[in-house]
C-alpha cells in the first residue's frame, strides 16, 4: 500500500500538508528497504570492499587476489556489512540528521512485511531476534551433530583433520555469539519495556540496528567456511591466529560486528529499564527478570569493547602486519590471552544471568508463592556482574602468566560462586511449601536449575589450581559450560519461550509435544554431557580428533545421545508450527494466572503496548495474599468514565510516528 | 489532518493542535522526561564504553612494555613524528575545550557562539582525523617492528574512530540548530523554549559537550603514553 | 484448553485448618534424608572412588591432584545432594495435585533473615576454605605441576633438579636434556625419585604439555619458557597430550613416556646422549627458548637500514646469539 508520507518542512504548520507528494511515498513495498535490499547491500559492499583491498596490496603479486589476501578479506567483509546495514536501511536515519532531518513519519505496520525491516516496534525486534536465534542455534547445532559423528571412533575419521577444526571452530563461535543474545535479544527486547511499563524502548532505532547487525555477523561467520576456515577455535589464541589463513579474518571480523550489536543491544536496554520505569515503579518493584537484564547490560557495554579492540588487533596484525601477538617482534601471545579473557568470563554471566532471571521470574507463578528473598536475588546478580570483571585469568592457570596472581585468581573465582549460589537460595526458598504445577516453563525451569547445579559445582572444582592441571583444556571443562550455557541458559530459554509465546502470538502450545520436549531434551542432554566430565578426567583433550581407545564407549554414549538430543529440538519446531499456523487455539489472556504487568496487556500485544500509561502499585509476586493489591493502575476507570481515551491514538492519523519540532510530544529518538 | 491552520496562532497554540491524539499531559511529562534521563544516561555510558576500549589499548601498551619481548618494545627508543603527534594532540584539546566553551556560552543564553565553536571543532577534528591518516603513512618503521610501533597502529586507528564519532555527534547537533532556530525563533530558540524538541536537544548537547571532554582526556593520556614517556 | 486455567488465582481459597508445625516437621525430614545420603555416599565415594581418581599417584603433583580432587568431591556431594534431596521433596510433597493448604504470602514467604544470613555465611565459610585449601595445595608441591613461567616462585625444595626441556611445534613434542649435552628425543624418559622441571617452549605457535600420569601441565608459548615442577614416586609409563589447539593435527599430538628407576635413567642418558652425538652437533645449541631469528630462519624477512623497509635498525643486524636463560 502506498503511503502518503508527507515531507515535514520548517515551512509547514502543524497540521498542514504539503500539496506535494514526497518521491519516495510512492514507492511501493518492495523499493523500501527489506531485507533483500540488505542482502543485495551486502554483496555489493562485499565486491566493492574485496576489490579495494585487492588494490592495496597490489604491490605484492603473492597476495594480491590469492586466498590469502587478508586485506581484501578484511575490506570486503567490513563493507559486506556496511552494505548489508545500508539496505535494511539502518544508514538512512543517521545520514539524515547530518542534513538537520528528521526522519519522515511512519506508520507502525501491521501486515507481516514488518518482521523483514527495520522497525521502531520493540516487539518486532524481539520476533525478529527469536528467529535469529533459533536459526544460529540450529547452524551450531548441526555442526556439534558432525563433531560428535567424528567422535564416534578413535580411529576411523569422517573428515579430514583440518575440516573437522574448522567444523569446531565454527560450531564453538556460532553457538557463543547466539548464546551472548539468547535471552537478551528474544525476550528482553520483547517483554523489558512491557514489564516496565514502558510504550517504547529508549532508543528503537538502536535496537533494530543491533538485530541487523547480529544477522550480519552470522553471514559474516558462515564465510568463514567457504574461506578456508580458521584452525583456532572459538578463543581464537594467537599466535595461531596470526599463522591462519583466510577464514580467520571472518572469525576477527564476525566478532567485532557481534560485539558492536552486543554493545548496542545493552546500551539502549540499560537506558530503557533505568528511565522508562512506569510511575510508581520503584526499584523495589522491578521485575527480577528485569534486574537480570540490567546487571547483563552492564556486561555487554563494559566487557565487549575489550573483544572489539582485541578483534581489532588481530586483525591490524593479519593485514597491517603489526606485531601485537607475535613474541619474536616484541608483541606478546599473552595479550591475546588476557584481552579475550577479560571480555570472555564477563561473556558468560552475560549468558548466566539472563537465565537466572528467567527461572526466577517464572518460578512464583507456578509456585503460586511470593519470589523469595528478591532483594538478595538482585544483589546477587548485580554482585556477580561486577566479580566478573576479577576472575578473567582463571583460564590461564597453566599458561605462564603471573603465577603469583594464580591464588588471587582462585580466590576470586571462588567468592563469585557466593552471589551465583544465590539462584539457589531463591528458587529453593521459593519452592518451599509451595503448590507447585508441573506446567511446561516449570519444567524446564527445574531442569535447569538440576543441570546448572552440574555446571557450577564442576566449576569450582575447575576453579582450584591443582585440579585445573589435570581437567584444564580437558573434555571436562567443555562437559563443565556446556552443563552452564546449554543446561542453564537453552533451558531457561525455552522455559521463557513456553511462557511467553501465549502472549506474543496469542496461541496455546500443545502441551504433549511440550513434556515431550523437555523429556527428550533432559534426559538426552544429561547422556551427552556427563559422560564427557568422566571423558576429560580420563585423558582427553579438547578439539581433538583421536582419542584413547578405551574412551570409545563413553565418546560412543555421548555422540548417540547427542543425535537424540538435537532430535529433540523437532519437537519444539513441530510444536510450534502445528500450534500456531496449523492448529492454532487462542489462547486465554493470562494463561499462567501470572501477577506480571505484561500480562495485563491485551493479546496480542498492541502495537503502543498499554492504552494509557500504567501507574505501579507494587511488585508483581504477592501471590498467596488474599488483599493483594493490583499490581499496577491500568487507567481502566478513567477510560470507563470516559475522562480519558482508550487508545492514545487515533487509528485515522498517518504521522503518529513522526514528530514535527513544534510537536509537544517527544520525539523518536 | 489536512486543515490548513489559520496564521495568527501562536507557536503554542499551534503545537497543541497534536494533543488531539490523546496523551494526556502527564503521560506526555513522564515521557519527556524519560527521554531526557535516557540521553542524558546514553551520553555517559558511551563514555563508559568507550573508556573500556582505551583502557584495553592501555593495556596492551603496558603489558607489552612490561614484557620487552626479544628487547623489542621500544628499540633505540623510537618515536613516532613528534610534530604530527602534537600537532593531532593539541587539535583534539583545542576542539574539546572549544566544545566546552561553547556549551557554557550556549547555557549563558548565546547559542550563537556555540555554533562558531561548534563548527570550528568540526573543521579541527576533520584536520586532526587527516593528520592521524598521515601520519601512518610517514613512520619511519615497520608496523611490526616492534610493541611501540604495533600500539600506535592500535591508537591511531581507535583514535581516528573516536574522533569521527565525536565529529558525527557534534555536526549533527549543528545540523539540527540550524533548522530549529528557524523552527522555534518565536520560542525563544533552542536555548530557552521548553518544547520537546529543544529540551532533548540540550539533553544531547549536553552529553556531547562531556563526550568530548572525554576526548580531550583520551588524547592528553595517549600523548603522554606515545610521546612523552 | 486450559492448561493451568483450573487453579484458581492464589489467594481464594482460605487457607484450611491445616496448621500442624509445618516448618519444623518438613526441615527435620530433609535434615534427616541429607544427613543419613551424605553419611553414606560421601565415605563410599572418598573410600571406594577416591584411590582411583584420575590422573594417579605417580607423581607427587599427580597425587596432590588426586587429593584435592577428593576433597572438593567430599563437599561437592553433599551440597549436590541437599539441592536435589530439597528439589525432589518439593517435587513429591509440595506439588499442586496432592491437594492441600495454598501457600500464604506474606513477609515470612517473602524472606527470612536468618535463612539468608545463615546460607550466605555457610556458602563463604566453604568457599574461604577451599580458597585457602587450594593455595596450600598449589604452593606446597611447588606449584602443583602447572607451569609457572619463566620465573617460577614455588620451587621444590628438592636440591637435586632434573631439567627436561619440552619442546613443542606443530606438530610433536621433542625433548632435551641440558644436563647431557642437550640432545633431543621424542620420547621421555626420566628418573623416579627425582625432582623434574620441565622447561616447555614452543617454536611456533602455542601449545600445552600435558603429561597425563605425571599431573603436569604447562602451555608451550613461543620465545617463552615455561617452567612446572614435578617429584616422581612409582614407576610406569604415562602419556603426553597437547591440550591447547595448535592447528589441524592438534589431535595427533601426543607422545608417550617412562619413569624409570635412577640407575637405568641415567644409563640410558649417557648411552643416548653418545649415540646422538653427531645428531646434537647440527642442533641449534641449547637454549631455554628458540626465536626463528636466532637461526637465521626469518630468511631476511626484516632487513636493516634498507631503504624502504625501515630506516631504524631492527633486530637480526647483529650477529645471532642464542638468549640462553641462567
Amino acid at each position: 500500500m502506498a503511503i502518503d508520507v508527507t515531507e515535514q518542512s520548517p515551512d509547514l504548520f502543524p497540521g498542514e500538508t504539503a500539496t506535494r507528494q514526497h518521491p519516495l511515498s510512492t514507492r511501493t513495498e518492495w523499493a523500501r528497504p527489506n531485507v533483500l535490499w540488505a542482502i543485495a547491500g551486502g554483496v555489493v559492499g562485499y565486491l566493492i570492499g574485496h576489490w579495494l583491498g585487492n588494490v592495496i596490496a597490489s604491490g605484492y603479486t603473492n597476495v594480491q587476489s590469492s586466498g590469502q589476501n587478508d586485506v581484501a578479506n578484511v575490506l570486503g567483509l567490513s563493507f559486506g556489512v556496511v552494505g548489508w546495514m545500508g539496505g535494511i536501511g539502518a544508514l538512512n536515519y543517521p545520514l539524515a540528521k547530518m542534513l538537520g532531518r528528521e526522519p519522515a513519519p511512519t506508520v507502525p505496520e501491521q501486515s507481516w512485511v514488518r518482521y523483514f525491516r527495520m522497525t521502531e516496534d520493540h516487539k518486532v525486534v524481539g520476533i525478529q531476534y527469536t528467529v535469529g536465534v533459533l536459526l544460529f542455534l540450529f547452524t551450531g547445532g548441526l555442526l556439534a551433530m558432525a563433531i560428535r559423528t567424528e567422535l564416534l571412533s578413535p580411529t576411523s575419521h569422517v573428515f579430514g583433520p583440518g575440516t573437522y577444526i574448522n567444523i569446531v571452530g565454527e560450531h564453538g563461535t556460532i553457538m557463543m555469539m547466539m548464546a551472548s543474545s539468547a535471552v537478551v535479544g528474544p525476550l528482553g527486547n520483547y517483554l523489558v519495556p512491557l514489564m516496565i511499563g514502558s510504550r517504547r524502548m529508549a532508543f528503537p532505532r538502536v535496537e533494530a540496528f543491533s538485530f541487523w547487525i547480529f544477522m550480519a555477523g552470522y553471514a559474516v561467520i558462515l564465510t568463514a567456511l567457504p574461506l578456508g576456515g580458521f584452525p583456532t577455535g572459538w578463543t581464537g589464541y594467537a599466535p595461531l591466529q596470526t599463522q591462519a589463513s583466510g577464514g580467520m579474518d571472518s572469525y576477527l571480523v564476525g566478532f567485532a560486528v557481534i560485539g558492536i550489536g552486543m554493545i548496542c543491544a545493552g546500551f539502549n536496554l540499560a537506558a530503557t529499564i533505568i528511565h522508562y520505569r512506569a510511575p510508581g515503579m520503584t526499584w523495589n518493584r522491578v521485575p527480577i527478570f528485569v534486574w537480570a537484564i540490567l546487571a547483563t547490560c552492564a556486561l555487554l557495554t563494559l566487557a565487549t569493547p575489550t573483544l572489539v579492540v582485541a578483534g581489532l588487533f588481530g586483525i591490524l596484525d593479519r593485514t597491517a602486519q603489526t606485531a601485537f601477538f607475535v613474541n619474536e617482534h616484541g608483541g606478546s601471545s599473552f595479550l591475546w590471552e588476557n584481552l579475550f579473557w577479560f571480555f570472555g568470563h564477563p561473556e558468560v554471566y552475560i549468558m548466566a544471568l539472563p537465565g537466572f532471571g528467567i527461572v526466577m521470574e517464572i518460578l512464583p507463578v507456578f509456585t503460586r508463592k511470593p519470589l523469595f528473598a528478591y532483594r538478595t536475588a538482585a544483589a546477587g546478580m548485580l554482585g556477580v556482574a561486577l566479580l566478573s570483571f576479577f576472575v578473567w585469568q582463571h583460564h590461564l592457570f597453566q599458561s605462564g602468566i603471573n603465577p603469583d596472581m594464580r591464588p588471587l585468581f582462585m580466590l576470586t573465582t571462588e567468592l563469585i560462586s557466593i552471589p551465583t549460589g544465590f539462584l539457589y537460595l531463591v528458587t529453593l526458598g521459593t519452592l518451599w511449601k509451595a503448590k507447585i504445577r508441573f506446567d511446561p516453563p516449570m519444567l524446564f525451569c527445574l531442569g535447569m536449575l538440576f543441570n546448572f547445579l552440574i555446571g557450577g559445582v564442576t566449576g569450582v572444582f575447575l576453579s582450584d589450581v591443582p585440579v585445573d592441571v589435570t581437567v584444564h583444556g580437558s573434555f571436562f571443562v567443555l562437559a563443565h559450560f556446556h552443563y552452564t550455557i546449554m543446561g542453564g541458559l537453552i533451558f531457561a530459554l525455552f522455559a521463557g519461550l513456553y511462557y511467553w509465546l501465549p502472549k506474543i502470538t496469542g496461541k496455546t502450545m500443545n502441551r504433549k509435544l511440550s513434556q515431550w520436549h523437555f523429556w527428550t531434551f533432559f534426559i538426552f542432554f544429561n547422556l551427552t554431557f556427563f559422560p564427557l566430565f568422566l571423558v576429560g578426567l580420563l585423558g582427553q583433550p579438547r578439539r581433538v580428533f583421536e582419542y584413547a581407545q578405551n574412551l570409545q564407549p563413553l565418546n560412543d554414549i555421548s555422540s548417540v545421545s547427542a543425535f537424540f538430543l538435537g532430535a529433540s529440538f523437532f519437537f519444539f519446531i513441530i510444536n510450534f508450527i502445528w500450534s500456531v499456523y496449523i492448529n492454532p487455539r487462542k489462547a486465554p489472556d493470562n494463561p499462567w494466572h501470572s501477577r506480571g504487568l505484561e500480562w495485563q496487556t491485551a493479546t496480542p500485544v498492541p502495537w503502543y503496548n498499554f492504552e494509557r500509561i500504567p501507574v505501579v502499585l507494587d511488585d508483581p509476586y504477592h501471590y498467596g495474599e488474599r488483599d493483594a493489591p493490583a499490581v499496577a493502575d491500568l487507567g481502566q476507570e478513567l477510560i470507563a468514565a470516559g475522562r480519558v481515551s482508550s487508545t492514545p491514538v487515533d487509528p485515522d492519523d498517518l504521522s503518529v510516528g513522526g514528530r514535527d519540532d513544534l510537536d509537544p510530544r517527544p520525539p523518536i529518538l | 489532518m489536512g486543515d490548513a491552520v489559520a496564521d495568527d496562532k501562536t507557536v503554542t497554540e499551534r503545537s497543541e493542535d497534536f494533543l488531539h491524539l490523546n496523551e494526556t499531559p502527564e503521560e506526555i511529562a513522564f515521557e519527556l522526561r524519560a527521554q531526557e534521563g535516557a540521553l542524558w544516561t546514553g551520553g555517559r555510558l558511551v563514555i563508559g564504553i568507550w573508556t573500556f576500549a582505551f583502557a584495553s589499548l592501555a593495556f596492551a601498551y603496558f603489558y607489552l612494555r612490561s614484557a620487552n619481548n626479544q628487547d623489542l618494545w621500544r628499540p633505540h627508543d623510537i618515536t613516532a613524528p613528534t610534530a604530527a603527534g602534537a600537532a593531532i594532540f593539541a587539535i583534539t584539546v583545542a576542539c574539546a575545550v572549544l566544545n566546552l566553551y561553547g556549551v557554557r556560552r550556549f547555557r549563558s543564553g548565546v547559542a550563537l557562539d556555540w555554533e562558531v565553536a561548534g563548527w570550528t571543532s568540526v573543521l579541527g577534528t576533520l584536520l586532526a582525523v587527516g593528520l592521524q591518516i598521515w601520519q601512518l603513512t610517514d613512520l619511519p618503521f615497520f608496523p611490526g617492528s616492534s610493541g611501540y610501533a604495533s600500539c600506535l597502529i592500535g591508537w591511531a586507528a581507535l583514535n581516528i574512530a573516536l574522533l569521527l564519532s565525536g565529529l558525527y555527534w557534534i555536526e549533527t547537533l549543528l545540523a539540527r540548530q540550524a533548522r530549529l532556530r528557524r523552527a522555534l525563533l518565536e520560542d525563544g530558540g533552542t536555548a530557552q523554549s521548553t518544547l520537546p524538541a529543544a529540551r532533548m536537544f540540550r539533553a544531547s548537547m549536553e552529553g556531547c559537550a562531556y563526550y568530548w571532554g572525554f576526548i580531550g582526556v583520551v588524547a592528553t593520556l595517549f600523548w603522554v603514553l606515545f610521546y612523552v614517556l | 484448553m486450559s492448561e493451568g486455567s483450573d487453579i484458581p488465582p492464589a489467594g481464594s481459597q482460605p487457607a484450611d485448618g491445616d496448621a500442624e508445625p509445618t516448618e519444623t516437621h518438613h526441615w527435620w525430614r530433609l535434615i534427616a534424608v541429607w544427613v543419613v545420603a551424605s553419611a553414606i555416599l560421601d565415605p563410599l565415594f572418598y573410600v571406594l572412588a577416591g584411590p582411583h581418581i584420575p590422573p594417579g599417584r605417580m607423581t607427587d603433583t599427580a597425587g596432590g591432584a588426586q587429593f584435592d580432587f577428593n576433597v572438593l568431591l567430599a563437599i561437592a556431594l553433599p551440597v549436590l545432594l541437599g539441592v536435589w534431596i530439597f528439589m525432589i521433596y518439593a517435587i513429591v510433597i509440595w506439588r499442586a495435585s496432592r491437594g492441600g493448604p495454598d501457600p500464604v504470602g506474606g513477609p515470612a514467604a517473602r524472606g527470612n533473615t536468618s535463612i539468608q544470613v545463615g546460607w550466605i555465611l555457610t556458602t563463604t565459610v566453604i568457599v574461604l576454605f577451599l580458597a585457602g585449601f587450594g593455595t596450600y595445595e598449589l604452593v606446597q608441591p611447588g606449584g602443583a605441576g602447572g607451569g609457572q613461567g619463566p620465573s617460577p616462585i614455588w620451587t621444590p625444595t628438592s636440591h637435586t633438579v632434573l631439567p627436561v626441556q619440552v619442546i613443542g611445534q606443530q606438530w610433536k613434542f621433542t625433548y632435551r636434556y641440558p644436563t647431557y649435552g642437550g640432545f633431543e628425543t621424542t620420547e621421555l624418559v626420566i628418573p623416579d625419585h627425582t625432582t623434574i622441571a620441565f622447561h616447555v617452549t614452543s617454536l611456533d605457535v602455542i601449545h600445552s604439555f600435558w603429561a597425563y600420569q605425571l599431573g603436569v601441565k604447562a602451555d608451550a608459548n613461543p620465545a617463552q619458557d615455561n617452567v612446572a615442577y614435578t617429584t616422581t614416586a612409582q614407576l610406569g609409563s604415562f602419556t603426553v597430550r597437547c591440550s591447547e589447539l595448535c592447528g589441524i593435527w592438534h589431535g595427533a599430538m601426543y607422545n608417550s613416556g617412562r619413569v624409570v628407576s635412577p640407575t637405568a635413567f641415567q644409563a640410558w642418558a649417557t648411552a643416548t646422549q653418545e649415540s646422538l652425538q653427531a645428531n646434537t652437533k647440527l642442533l641449534p645449541p641449547f637454549s631455554y627458548t628458540y626465536i626463528p631469528d636466532a637461526n637465521g630462519a626469518d630468511g631476511g624477512l626484516y632487513p636493516d637500514n634498507v631503504d624502504p623497509y625501515s630506516k631504524i635498525q631492527t633486530y637480526g643486524a647483529t650477529p645471532a646469539k642464542p638468549t640462553s636463560k641462567g
